[in-house]
């Protein structure tokens, strides 16, 4: 769950998104369903990734279908790079899609495969093979350029169909799930890949995903979607640290989700017991709902006398990760999942005031 | 060991006709003996002399090949339409419809296409064209069941899309990707069509004209003379069907080159 160091000046994105993709008050229902994408408005910055994450079913590949021109937007407006493209065909709108299962032409060899969008442009036989070698070289397949597709490892044909994605300079990079076929290794130094060389090329990019760690360590922005709807954009940090609401904290990232009843302008009582807050505009008496991280509760060996929000606990499972341990305790009424790299037996945790976060209702 | 014991039998099982065929084809007397005595080739020069087995080894070569041609140009948009369909209630329909000849007996085929054509409206019986037009009826529903199922395994629809997000037209897409990644599939499916043409006997059996008679129907002929004479005109069915799915194969490759060739 590490996230890529993000620098906290402004970004470019944020001063010319008119020139990535711009999607606004888009909708598609597919017909006789009730499921699909339902008033998404999103900007992807040139050089951006956005990640977009939700469970099976949540439209988030719908809605890279509606971009790339496989489906047509039933209303809202999109632009690719500073044109109106809500009605245009999928060759007009340039993009570069990537496939989860690579879509490679099978009876093409890898640099047929990636000059084949500059074949059809026209352009002459000895453009295309310097701009497929010099893309090969960016991908680092330079070696296997005259191989055949079935002849590569899952990796590499992923790299391959990224070269062939970007080599006709497309107005965004759309990537479906493209690291869920491969094993766990080549996954990691994938996410790195294609970081890498989607900086280099400095061009608006979507990555659809359902896997937390792929989103937090990859993305300039994630976008979760639900059912349809956008429920929150931001930061990977942001994302984390200030979900919008219950949904978004479980679906990235562990969470302990507790029903707190306000007793006061920085208490709160809870199944687990009564806990000390920093100080909140929620009213006394209201009910609310909390978040805490697994990581932020700190695993003591006793009551300290003078320390608040410590808390006597039983121990239900514990997951054992080498680096850390997942920890599941009872606690009063209630129950709460630690994470800790300490190694000794807990029999209190402590709750520091500020690891304790309001929720917004769902 | 008994799964091994079980398939040499069945192989000794299947080489021994024609084992024996060869055999009888190289052998000068074959009466009441278990084997022929003497050895010759005269069988194979008199059949290869004989007016008859020319002209009828001609008509199944070409018929073979003209029966190949259609399955191309019928075939490969029938299987891309059944392939495209996208309710899959219609796909399956068209895939009863046009498995529907293997199902039905060739006589049934026969029967039908004398009922038609030897009306005074349609009066094409015995011309070599209704032979082609019978034998690409049978063999279509191979041709299709193996483009088709190829499609699937490829994930053509994946690959088209793939194609048309880089920039292609339909035509393109078509002639690059559609045509040459099902090559397999294509080349595979007209081997089963020759061989399946040039083996045919019940439909052709009935329509064939006198002058169109494919081999296998020369051939029953040849059962009343002479057993070597029988034998070597039957070796050289073997060795036509071979050739047949030879020449299909290399054909349609050659075809699928050119296509892949012009862009």
């Amino acid at each position: 769950m590490s996230a890529v160091s993000v620098a906290a000046k402004p970004r470019a994105w944020e001063e010319h998104a008119s020139l990535g993709v711009s999607l606004r008050g888009a909708r598609f229902v597919y017909p006789g369903a009730n499921a699909g994408i339902f008033d998404v408005t999103l900007d992807i910055a040139p050089g951006e990734l956005m990640v977009c994450i939700g469970p099976s079913g949540c439209g988030k590949t719908t809605l890279l279908k509606l971009i790339a021109g496989f489906l047509r937007l039933q209303a809202g407006t999109l632009q690719l790079g500073g044109e109106n493209m809500a009605a245009a065909s999928v060759r007009a709108r340039e993009c570069g899609v990537v496939f989860q299962s690579y879509a490679l032409f099978p009876h093409m060899r890898v640099w047929e495969n990636v000059a084949y969008p500059l074949r059809v442009r026209g352009v002459a036989m000895s453009e295309r093979r310097r701009r497929a070698a010099a893309m090969l070289e960016l991908v680092g397949l330079s070696d296997l350029a005259q191989r055949v597709p079935a002849q590569l490892s899952g990796g590499q044909q992923q790299r391959v169909a990224l070269a062939r994605a970007l080599v006709f300079e497309p107005r965004a990079l759309l990537l479906d799930e493209p690291l869920s076929a491969l094993d766990a290794a080549t996954r990691l130094t994938m996410r790195d890949e294609i970081r890498r060389i989607q900086k280099t090329q400095n061009i608006a990019s979507l990555l659809i995903t359902h896997d937390q760690d792929e989103a937090l360590s990859l993305a300039d922005r994630i976008a979760v979607l639900r059912e349809g709807r956008l429920l929150q954009v931001a930061a990977p940090r942001e994302i984390y640290d200030r979900p919008a609401n219950a949904f978004v904290a479980t679906f990235l990232g562990r969470a302990n989700l507790l029903d707190a009843t306000v007793t006061g302008r920085d208490s709160v009582r809870t199944p687990i017991g009564a806990l000390a807050t920093l100080a909140h505009d929620v009213a006394v008496g209201a009910k609310a709902q909390l978040l805490i991280r697994p990581e932020r509760i700190l695993p003591c060996s006793s009551p300290a006398p003078g320390i608040e929000n410590i808390l006597p606990v039983q121990l239900r499972q514990e997951h054992f990760f080498g680096a850390s341990r997942h920890i599941e305790l009872t606690a009063g009424g209630g129950e709460l999942k630690i994470e800790t790299s300490e190694r000794g037996p807990v029999t209190h945790v402590r709750v520091p005031r500020e690891a304790v976060q309001f929720l917004s209702p769902t | 060991m008994i799964p091994r014991w079980v398939s040499v039998a069945y192989l000794v099982y299947l080489a021994i006709p024609i084992a024996l065929l060869l055999i009888g084809s190289f052998g000068d007397l074959w009466l009441n003996t278990l084997l022929p005595t003497g050895a010759t080739l005269k069988w194979y020069r008199e059949v290869a002399t004989d007016p008859s087995f020319r002209r009828a080894f001609a008509t199944s070569l070409f018929v073979a090949v003209a029966v190949c041609a259609a399955c191309v140009v019928l075939g490969l948009p029938l299987a891309y339409a059944v392939f495209r369909t996208p309710s899959a209630r219609v796909r399956a329909a068209a895939r009863v419809l046009y498995q529907l000849p293997v199902a039905l007996p060739a006589l049934v085929l026969a029967f039908g296409f004398i009922l038609a054509f030897s009306s005074e409206a349609l009066p094409w019986l015995g011309s070599v064209w209704l032979l082609v037009a019978g034998h690409t009826v049978l063999g279509l529903p191979y041709f299709l069941q193996a483009v088709v199922a190829d499609m699937q395994r490829l994930g053509l629809r994946t690959l088209e899309d793939a194609a048309e997000s880089l920039g292609s037209t339909a035509l393109q897409r078509f002639i690059h990707v559609v045509v040459p990644a099902l090559r397999h599939s294509i080349l595979s499916g007209l081997i089963v069509v020759a061989a399946l043409s040039i083996g045919e006997f019940q439909f052709t059996n009935l329509v064939a004209g006198f002058l169109n008679r494919t081999y296998p129907v020369v051939l029953l002929q040849a059962f009343y003379g002479a057993t070597g004479f029988a034998c070597a005109a039957t070796v050289i069915l073997l060795g036509l069907a071979l050739t047949a799915s030879i020449a299909g194969a290399l054909s349609a490759g050659g075809a699928t080159r050119v296509a892949a060739a012009n862009p």
